[in-house]
């Protein structure tokens, strides 16, 4: 039986993208298998009796080492955003290339709070923030120092004690480039630094809320229970800054979709399967029928696709305990979805074939990485009617997309001058449309496809370029695209139907984020690492943790 | 200090700012960082280049251009990386004049490399060359902020840079590493059979 990787035409809409769920592919899944046999600790607290100090959490092996200093500071509750205007969080986090001296620790003391407007240096490898939830913080601490337990509904509503607001890396603020760190064997994965200071940072908010809740009653005070702290993630709030990192890094977002896609094939391609593989699969299922629950949201967007995937669940639900273990089974069972269900549900359902196959999606998770620039040179030598050709199989859908209609050029991104993030406007009532961002692929790529169409059967790429350098950038794609299907987006990201939201889905999703709450269309919160082992159980770890049920 | 990200962002969206287009200004990015990476001083390159302003700058669009003077060497640059695979670029050009010449070297090297050519550029005080092997290489002199009467030559052989003598004595001496053959091993030291007419 032959069976295809999806087509790009099909997977790389965004209202596909934007229905992807984490798997065992998401980075911080694969950051734990990658670091569970390197020894984690806490090695300095030092904080005051409401909680303001730093702490340093090391990850260690062999000569090896990575150390997380965090930072807790006193917050007025009017100071509190987690906008990236804000400019003062409850507290700031930097992974440090080693251990920090005293004079580090002072100097990124002087720093890291304030981020943006601090400067790192190339010994710090990532920076981030984060705001207490204040509600859940109060009650854990209040309960704590009673020698009570928390309410673990009130918990498991919020899902955790902090959100980040946002995560920084590669030689951003002056931090260390990647070129410094990337042929290090434990990096591989995407994104592996980021992973580390997220989980750490998880582990200083526990011992945060244990601290205070002693420091108020030294006699009565317990500790948070593991069974509780396990069910607890870390949050994070994430804008439109983040959406346009998946069209700048076009070879990266081929390399993690078509991890995904190769997994669902070969998982596909598998013909005769074992009553209890149907069975771990079923498991699954049910556990995180039960945890849907704790998706919680006010967007009705999202409640829409939640209530959607729990309607189709429902029937899937049906379909697959009725179905008989045949030949093909997870074919079967793909085209089912696929043909049944919405995206959401049927991306779900995909995440969920993979978890019953580590052999076969685990080792995928090493090839989501690329060195992006053996991608970035034009091939000037090509000829321009086969530039057309490309630009007519790769980008069909957008040669008939009329942009001389307001809806398809709605929207233009910029880079706010203030944050230095980027934003989205409308580019009828708002100004700065001359300073857009090259992130107006179809429109652009649909005019290269014009002007080529002008030139000279048989000319080559080089004479387009010396007489026109307007479209260099999509070119660029178009060549990367050739060669790498799952790069682009199918899908006009300045039309005024875009749910930008989706495209940070997309994103998060790989990251490993779950219970996605839009808080409005550019807007979203989620939690990353709810259910993961603690840092003294990360050895324990078997990588099912995803799918534990939350209570 | 900044890191190599933040120069190339930055040097990226100052060219965007100064009227280059979207994809030039990736290009520009990406030379001055990895000049500033080899310990180059692309950044004060490129300043000196702003500082006298892009519209004053000539781009270079075609070999038989008549105006060379105060080339930009982003332009000059990008024109042999896009050019050079072709034949009738395989030959010795004239210039007048070319501003901060530092920053053509990661265009250059990048078209050296794809189309294994050879890049020469020569003037009275200066000489460069610029091969598909990751190495340039100044024969005279520093490189200048400004490069004036020079020749750019593509040419798509490496050249003999040593003496036919150099050659002999060199290829005498690794016959050192041979072993002589009787003539029992000449006959079965290849391991083929002893008749072939079969």
């Amino acid at each position: 039986m032959e069976i295809n990787l999806r087509k790009p035409e099909f997977v790389m809409k965004l209202d596909r993208l934007g229905s992807f769920h984490q798997s065992k592919l998401s980075f911080l899944r694969s950051f734990i298998r990658e670091f569970k046999d390197w020894d984690f600790y806490n090695h300095e607290l030092i904080l005051d009796n409401k909680g303001f100090g730093h702490g340093i959490y090391v990850v260690q092996k062999d000569e090896k080492q990575y150390s997380l200093v965090c930072f807790s500071n006193h917050l007025n509750d009017n100071d509190r955003s987690d906008r990236v205007i804000a400019t003062k969080w409850d507290a700031s986090f930097v992974l440090f290339d080693g251990i920090p001296t005293q004079e580090d620790i002072q100097r990124l003391k002087e720093n890291v709070p304030l981020q943006e407007q601090g400067r790192v240096s190339e010994k710090e490898l990532c920076l981030s923030r984060a705001n207490k939830s204040v509600r859940v913080f109060e009650h854990v601490v209040d309960s704590l120092s009673k020698g009570q337990q928390p309410d673990t509904s009130l918990l498991y509503d919020v899902g955790y004690l902090y959100r980040t607001t946002a995560v920084y890396g590669s030689g951003k603020f002056g931090l260390a480039d990647r070129i410094k760190i990337q042929d290090r064997g434990e990096l591989k994965g995407p994104f592996r630094l980021e992973m580390m200071l997220v989980y750490l940072a998880r582990q200083f908010t526990f011992d945060i809320v244990n601290h205070v809740a002693y420091e108020r009653s030294p006699k009565d005070a317990v500790k948070l229970s593991d069974d509780i702290a396990r069910n607890l993630g870390i949050g994070n709030s994430t804008g439109l800054g983040m959406a346009p990192f998946i069209v700048n890094h076009p070879a990266l977002l081929n390399q993690w979709i078509r991890a995904k896609e190769k997994a669902l094939q070969a998982i596909r391609l598998i013909s005769t399967i074992e009553e209890n593989e149907k069975k771990t699969f079923q498991s699954y299922l049910t556990t995180i029928q039960e945890n849907i629950k704790y998706w919680k949201t006010d967007s009705p967007y999202q409640i829409e696709k939640n209530n959607q995937l729990l309607k189709d669940l429902k029937e899937f639900q049906e379909y697959f305990l009725n179905l008989p273990i045949e030949k093909s089974f997870w074919n079967t069972v793909y085209l089912w979805a696929e043909q049944n269900t919405k995206p959401e549900c049927c991306e779900f359902i995909v995440s969920l074939m993979m978890e019953v196959y580590p052999d076969i999606v685990e080792p995928l998770s090493y090839e989501m990485s690329i060195d992006e620039e053996e991608y970035f040179d034009i091939d000037s030598s090509r000829n321009v009617d086969d530039v057309c050709k490309l630009i007519e199989q790769q980008y069909a859908w957008l040669l008939d997309i009329n942009f001389n209609q307001k809806e398809n050029i709605f929207n233009f991104w910029y880079y706010s001058k203030n944050k230095q993030e980027p934003r989205m406007s409308d580019r009828f009532s708002e100004e700065g449309s001359d300073l857009e961002l090259p992130l107006a692929i179809a429109r652009d790529i649909q005019s290269l496809y014009r002007e080529l169409k002008t030139m000279k059967s048989g000319s080559d790429v080089g004479s387009y370029l010396s007489k026109n350098q307007q479209y260099r950038h999509v070119l660029r794609r178009v060549f990367i695209c050739e060669k790498l299907p799952y790069s682009e987006i199918q899908d006009n990201t300045i039309s005024k139907s875009l749910i930008p939201v989706d495209m940070l889905r997309l994103k998060l999703s790989f990251f490993g984020a779950t219970r996605f709450d839009p808080r409005s269309d550019r807007w979203v919160r989620i939690t990353m690492y709810q259910g993961a082992p603690l840092m003294k159980e990360i050895k324990k770890s078997n990588d099912t943790w995803s799918y534990k049920k939350i209570a | 200090m900044q890191s190599l990200y933040e120069i190339e962002t930055t040097i990226k969206r100052v060219s965007k700012s100064q009227g280059l287009s979207w994809g030039i200004s990736e290009e520009a990015g990406k030379a001055i960082r990895s000049l500033e990476q080899s310990n180059l001083n692309g950044l004060e390159s490129f300043k000196r280049l702003i500082d006298y302003g892009f519209n004053n700058l000539t781009k270079l669009l075609q070999t038989d251009q008549t105006n060379t003077q105060n080339l930009c060497p982003i332009h000059f640059g990008l024109f042999f990386y896009d050019q050079s695979h072709k034949k009738e670029i395989h030959k010795t050009f004239n210039f007048y004049e070319l501003r901060e010449p530092l920053i053509i070297i990661p265009f250059i090297l990048k078209a050296a490399k794809r189309n294994l050519v050879y890049f020469k550029l020569n003037s009275k005080d200066f000489s460069l060359s610029i091969t598909p092997g990751n190495i340039f290489s100044l024969t005279k002199g520093e490189i200048p902020q400004s490069l004036s009467d020079f020749t750019l030559s593509v040419i798509p052989q490496r050249e003999v840079n040593y003496s036919e003598k150099t050659w002999d004595e060199l290829y005498q001496l690794s016959l050192d590493t041979f072993v002589d053959e009787s003539e029992e091993k000449k006959l079965s030291g290849a391991g083929a059979g002893l008749t072939d007419n079969d």
